[in-house]
């Protein structure tokens, strides 16, 4: 069966078993996650643009959560400083902080821990969203009325979480690299300038290119279970929660994933 | 578009530019920090070994960062050129002469391209030079030259075991000082000389300073024989005489030996006569022969006295000498009063001469 638009039935159904049910599921689901993402790369540049709805969704998933990841990354900066001192007072080596915590914090803090509390406010936030209008059928709805939803919601949505995610992982740079420096100043006196100078001087450019990068990655990838967990919700309401969870708990285990591929791929790029 | 749509699109804007600023701010606070935007020129240096430098690694002139390592790459069997990006505002103090090692930034830092040194008087670094380097001990090296010294301080503190606990048994010298109580005393009687010689020593030296200071205080004897040529001169004249006199003594001390040898001769009178024991002997008898022929001769003229012929003869002579002593004694008695009188002239005199002014005294004198 095909919708009028050429969308495919949210889950292919196997008729007979190839290798076993529970590995026949995982690659049905792996095939589908392709096409999911193919299909949003062929949408996101054919027309018609939904940008009030991308305006919309970046307000909702941007802006909204700063609140909540600047005040986490401003307790990590001051948690990271105080928990790494112990460690270079016994070396006497404490006016190293300020580089440790910038190469930690630029390097893999602020991305990763935008990623986890995106993954957790925004993931759930998507997937619970767009199961409950698959649930409701108002996509089905969508599709009748000749509005593509594919485009309205999910290009929409994975688009801001791209976006979002490294506009927000730079809030927290600064807001945990402040902290930090409140932090360091309290305890070592150390200036405003001084404190600054030693942060620039510990990370290079490439930290910054792979921190925005990576952090469009982790966006994209939030955006994509969020809206893959959603919009391939099961009915009734059970379905909506499980998208929830699920698109959550896939798109931290990813985002993790992620980042130890990127990391790889950053410490080949260094060695060059 | 609804009054809340746009507000919403407004926020949405403000917050990507914010971002997008704190994103630009980084990169540019970061590139001037590491001077990735302004001018540079490339020069290179080729070391041996470039242990622990990476690309991107500061370089470093007086302590400024100055640049950064380019790149590292192989030249010839085994070195290594290491190209650097030094500031353009920077190379007017980098000289051709100049040097680079490999430092770091600090004790446990990363390591760094050192440049140093430069003659002023050479033109400054262009691109393309390629600066001398100076190997540096590497950690092995200095490691292999601590074991080194580890051989060396074992050694040494072996020998030291050895010679405490020779010291500690009073063998040699400075175990029995350490060790003898008799020895210790001496020595230390010996210290106790020794300081009394230093101040004995320092006495004399004061003594000496001072007997110096008046060999060299002006009209001084010592003084003018070294400095006053009159009185040098004289002296002169005084030693050529005193060295004729020497001669004169000499020969006649010459004579005198003469004299002596014939003395102690019997071959003349005052030989025989002080060498010669009978002529001594009869001399003995002559004169005993002589005193007796006076004492008889006394006798003779004792009797001669009292005899009748020259008995008035000699009555005269006594008189005479009575008269003569007579006239002695008047002539002492009266120079005794003339004293006398002369004594009490004077005691008045004196104390009249006492209230007169030395004028009157003067005229009174004349």
């Amino acid at each position: 069966m095909k919708f009028h638009n050429g969308d495919e039935p949210p889950v292919r159904r196997p008729r007979a078993q190839v290798i076993s049910k529970r590995f026949d599921r995982i690659f049905m689901e792996l095939a589908n996650i392709a096409s999911f993402v193919g299909r949003f790369f062929r949408e996101v540049f054919l027309p018609p643009y939904e940008f009030k709805e991308i305006i919309r969704q970046c307000f909702e998933i941007g802006v909204k959560s700063l609140p909540l990841i600047s005040l986490t990354g401003f307790i990590i900066g001051i948690v990271f400083m105080n928990q790494s001192r112990p460690s270079l007072a016994e070396f006497g080596a404490t006016s190293w902080l300020p580089s440790l915590v910038s190469i930690a914090i630029v390097r893999a803090l602020a991305p990763l821990v935008t990623a986890l509390i995106g993954a957790g406010r925004i993931g759930s936030m998507i997937g619970a969203e767009l199961g409950s209008m698959k649930v409701t059928e108002q996509i089905e709805a969508m599709e009748v009325s000749a509005t593509n939803p594919f485009k309205f919601l999910v290009v929409s949505r994975i688009l801001a979480t791209t976006f979002m995610i490294p506009a927000l992982m730079m809030y927290t740079s600064l807001l945990a690299l402040l902290g930090a420096f409140l932090n360091v100043n309290a305890n070592e006196g150390t200036s405003f300038t001084t404190y600054f100078t030693q942060v620039f001087d510990a990370i290079t450019f490439l930290d910054i290119f792979s921190s925005v990068t990576k952090s469009a990655l982790f966006g994209f990838t939030i955006g994509v279970v969020g809206c893959y967990k959603g919009y391939h919700s099961s009915k009734g309401t059970e379905g909506v929660g499980k998208a929830a969870n699920s698109s959550v708990v896939t798109a931290m285990f990813l985002v993790f994933i992620e980042e130890l591929l990127s990391l790889q791929v950053i410490t080949a790029l260094r060695a060059l | 578009m609804s009054a809340a749509e746009n507000k919403r699109a407004v926020v949405v804007g403000i917050f990507v530019f914010l971002a997008l600023v704190i994103l630009v701010v980084g990169v540019f606070v970061l590139g001037g920090q590491q001077k990735r935007f302004t001018k540079t020129i490339q020069i290179t240096a080729v070391f041996d070994d470039v242990t622990g430098l990476k690309t991107g690694n500061q370089v470093l002139f007086s302590g400024v960062r100055v640049g950064v390592v380019k790149g590292i790459t192989f030249e010839g069997p085994s070195q290594v050129a290491v190209a650097m990006d030094i500031t353009e505002e920077s190379q007017k103090y980098i000289r051709k002469d100049a040097k680079a090692r490999i430092g770091s930034e600090s004790f446990i830092g990363n390591k760094a391209i050192v440049l140093y040194g430069g003659s002023p008087q050479l033109p400054v670094v262009q691109a393309g030079d390629r600066l001398g380097t100076e190997a540096q001990l590497s950690t092995e090296e200095m490691m292999a030259t601590f074991q080194e010294n580890n051989k060396n301080l074992v050694a040494i503190t072996t020998d030291f075991k050895k010679l405490s606990s020779g010291l500690a048994r009073g063998e040699g010298l400075a175990g029995a000082l350490l060790t003898d109580d008799q020895l210790a005393q001496n020595f230390q009687a010996i210290l106790a000389n020794l300081q009394k010689t230093s101040a004995t020593s320092m006495r004399v030296s004061q003594a000496l300073a001072q007997f110096s200071n008046k060999l060299n205080t002006q009209g001084g004897l010592a003084d003018d024989l070294l400095t006053d040529t009159v009185t040098f001169n004289k002296l002169q004249a005084t030693m050529t005489q005193l060295e004729q006199v020497m001669a004169t003594t000499s020969e006649m001390t010459s004579k005198l030996n003469n004299t002596t040898d014939k003395l102690n001769r019997n071959d003349n009178a005052l030989g025989v006569l002080l060498n010669d024991p009978e002529f001594a002997l009869d001399l003995q008898l002559t004169m005993q022969n002589l005193e007796a022929g006076t004492d008889k001769l006394d006798a003779n003229m004792e009797s001669l006295q009292h005899s009748i012929l020259l008995n008035g003869f000699f009555r005269r002579k006594a008189k005479r000498e009575a008269k003569q002593k007579e006239r002695e004694q008047q002539k002492q008695e009266r120079l005794r009063k003339l004293e006398e009188k002369q004594n009490q002239k004077n005691a008045p005199a004196t104390k009249a001469t006492t209230p007169k002014t030395p004028a009157d005294t003067a005229n009174s004198a004349e």
